[in-house]
């Protein structure tokens, strides 16, 4: 029994004894706090962050809010009290979280806002494609779709937002309205799909397919409501083209029906390249040391840092992807990822 | 009041909720545009297939006189194992079975198998255990939402096999296969409520559970069945959602188990139990179909929308709470 019981012990000595090194190379846990899982989006953001932030000596906690800002409040109390080596925080709702941003950096841990900017505070370091930006993309794509389709920028758009209570969803209708105005002749119809749930999504294009047969694009706000929106296109009899398709955010979903020719474009975020950035500069995000304006090549992509009034701000630009760009492995969407390792920025 | 005016008053109050969807429908025939055509009629009765199957379940148990919090969350699993296994993108594998037409009845079952199985185990914890339906459902709710979460990774199952698409494609007299199913399964599940000994058994257990034992019938096996049942219901509604939609998303049904509440109790089932009838349940789904059908083409603003969906569900409500009032002064 002796002897049994010092090979546990002996085997567990030896197996902390192999740990410990590992934690000695580790330069400190960083904690990603996710606003949802049930987006592909988001999941994949779990897994590139996880993966650069280890390529550059962290270790990576994730903790999902399932779109509760109040429960995302909560965790950020919980982490402040863990002091990690900073805070990654894509935000439920992007100005609720600023008194906790707030306690987090007197408390003296370094936050970082990625993909979701809360602008009406300070943070360390802000990662963005731009909601905004992602509808003046999307908005470039539909004036060129028109103009194919009917000779000039007209006719009618079906835009199917997300959850109306969700800024992100709203923010990309205010940049792809904005830049739309200049064509008074296309006229907009704009629905939420509830929850941003899929089959709402299919309901709205069904009923709309009805109401207005006319619709000559159609843009979800995510590809997997584009999903649905396809699968109620072809219950009504429709065939791939028959009206044309737009969404946003770049997942793998958009991209297999832009293969299949039912989704013109597919406005992606460029999500390895937000995250890439983030772990580049975790190094000096930490050390609290100054972030310098200019460009950064964060894996093959132009990003831009400016020194916004909430710190300093990266921008990668969103791309447009479609049948002639479609299986270009730096599309998150295609789940290839970067296989050259990122460095720190020195 | 004669005989006559007290039958036909009682004819309208038993039907009241049918009464209130023509009514809706007129009126939104009157004043939404492109409302009245028969493509949008045909959209409603499509739209309110899944809801309406999830609805059975619900009101079988509710009219047992206990609750079901778990059935979103049941069809989300069910839609997601479907996905799973029969859908060739995403995170599907893509099984195909020779005769294709097999995987029909193969999908049907798997979305059954996983409803009854997490149905059998509430209704055993519930009814054999003796503990609060509210609490057991409502963690299962939590959990098997959890479940399609975990075993999909968030991620999305697409393209789901053509054999199986087929019915969400193909119509009959204008109607998609997925809307007959519903309807079906309102017929066959009003006829084993209203000409079955289960059927009557579980009105006299949700009336008065006691007297019911009293009176010799077995009211454990009764009530464990229901939930078996109504859990087996809302896999076939995953099933139904799966078709719809083409596959299956982590988020897919969110928001379904309060519309199916609303929707039991417009149609007239009473949440202390022992009141109810199935067709009842099927006006009331399509009244809450005709409501978002109008939102939907009303092209309101985003921000209102959900706003003005509860206060209509309030009105439909309200409505049938003053139904009550008025039976009980004639009674």
């Amino acid at each position: 029994m002796k002897r049994i019981l010092l090979s546990i012990f002996g085997i567990l000595a030896l197996a902390f004894a192999t740990l410990t090194p590992a934690f000695a190379q580790s330069k400190g846990t960083v904690y990603y706090l996710v606003p949802t899982l049930l987006d592909e989006f988001q999941t994949g953001s779990v897994s590139a962050l996880e993966m650069f932030l280890k390529q550059v000596g962290y270790e990576m906690k994730t903790l999902n809010a399932d779109n509760k800002t109040d429960a995302q409040q909560s965790q950020m109390n919980d982490v402040i009290a863990l002091k990690p080596a900073a805070i990654i925080l894509a935000a439920v709702d992007f100005n609720a979280l600023k008194p906790s941003v707030e306690s987090a950096r007197a408390a003296g841990i370094p936050v970082v806002e990625f993909d979701r900017p809360i602008t009406s505070t300070k943070s360390d370091f802000t990662s963005v494609a731009g909601t905004v930006e992602i509808g003046h993309v999307a908005a470039d794509s539909a004036e060129k779709l028109l103009k194919e389709k009917n000779g000039a920028v007209k006719g009618k758009i079906l835009q199917v937002l997300g959850d109306p209570g969700d800024p992100y969803t709203l923010d990309i209708q205010k940049g792809f309205e904005e830049k739309m105005k200049a064509f008074p002749d296309v006229k907009i119809i704009s629905l939420p799909a509830m929850q941003w749930e899929a089959s709402n999504a299919g309901t709205i294009v069904s009923d709309q397919l009805q109401a207005n047969p006319d619709i000559d694009l159609i843009f979800s706000h995510a590809a997997h409501l584009s999903v649905a929106a396809v699968a109620s296109l072809e219950s009504a009899g429709k065939k791939p083209g028959d009206i044309m398709l737009m969404s946003s955010n770049g997942a793998p979903v958009g991209l297999d029906l832009i293969r299949k020719g039912w989704l013109n474009v597919e406005v992606e975020q460029p999500l390895y390249a937000q995250a890439a950035a983030v772990a580049m500069l975790m190094d000096k995000i930490v050390n609290k040391q100054e972030i310098k304006p200019g460009e950064y090549d964060v894996i093959g992509l132009k990003g831009v840092v400016t020194n916004e009034e909430w710190g300093p701000n990266l921008k990668v630009p969103g791309a447009a992807i479609d049948k002639s760009n479609v299986d270009d492995p730096k599309f998150w969407g295609n789940q290839k990822p970067p296989t050259d390792k990122i460095k720190s920025v020195e | 009041m004669n005989p006559r005016t007290r039958r036909i008053l009682e004819f309208v109050l038993d039907n009241l909720v049918w009464f209130m969807l023509l009514f809706v429908l007129a009126i939104f025939s009157a004043f939404v545009p492109n409302y009245f055509q028969l493509g949008i009629f045909a959209n409603i009765i499509e739209a309110s297939s899944v809801l309406g199957v999830m609805s059975i379940g619900l009101a079988l148990v509710i009219i047992a006189g206990h609750m079901d919090l778990s059935v979103e969350s049941v069809a989300a699993l069910a839609a997601m194992a479907v996905g799973i296994l029969f859908c060739s993108a995403g995170i599907g594998y893509g099984y195909q079975i020779h005769p294709e037409w097999l995987m029909v009845p193969v999908s049907i079952a798997v979305a059954l198998a996983v409803g009854g199985i997490i149905g059998l185990f509430n209704g055993y914890l519930i009814v054999k255990a003796k503990m609060n339906a509210f609490i057991i459902t409502l963690a299962s709710y939590i959990w098997v939402r959890g479940l399609v979460l975990a075993i999909s990774g968030g991620r999305s199952a697409q393209d789901l096999a053509p054999a199986i698409r087929w019915f969400g494609i193909q119509r009959l007299l204008g109607l998609p296969l997925t809307a007959w199913i519903a309807i079906g399964c309102f017929v066959v599940f009003s006829l084993i409520m209203a000409k079955t000994p289960f059927g009557r058994h579980l009105v006299m257990i949700g009336g008065n559970e006691t007297a019911t034992f009293r009176a010799g019938i077995r009211v454990t096996r009764n009530l464990i069945l229901a939930f078996v049942l109504a859990g087996a219901i809302a896999g076939l509604s995953g099933w139904l959602l799966a078709v719809r939609t083409s596959g299956a998303t982590a988020n897919l049904g969110i928001g379904l188990l309060f519309n199916a509440f609303a929707a039991v109790v417009i149609g007239g089932v009473s949440l202390k139990g022992g009141v109810g009838s199935l067709p009842g349940v099927y006006a009331g789904v399509l009244l809450l179909s005709a409501i978002n059908t109008a939102i939907n083409l009303m092209g309101l603003p985003a921000n209102f929308t959900q706003v003005i969906h509860g206060l209509l569900v309030l009105a439909a409500v309200m409505l049938d709470t003053f139904k009550q009032t008025i039976r009980q002064r004639l009674a």
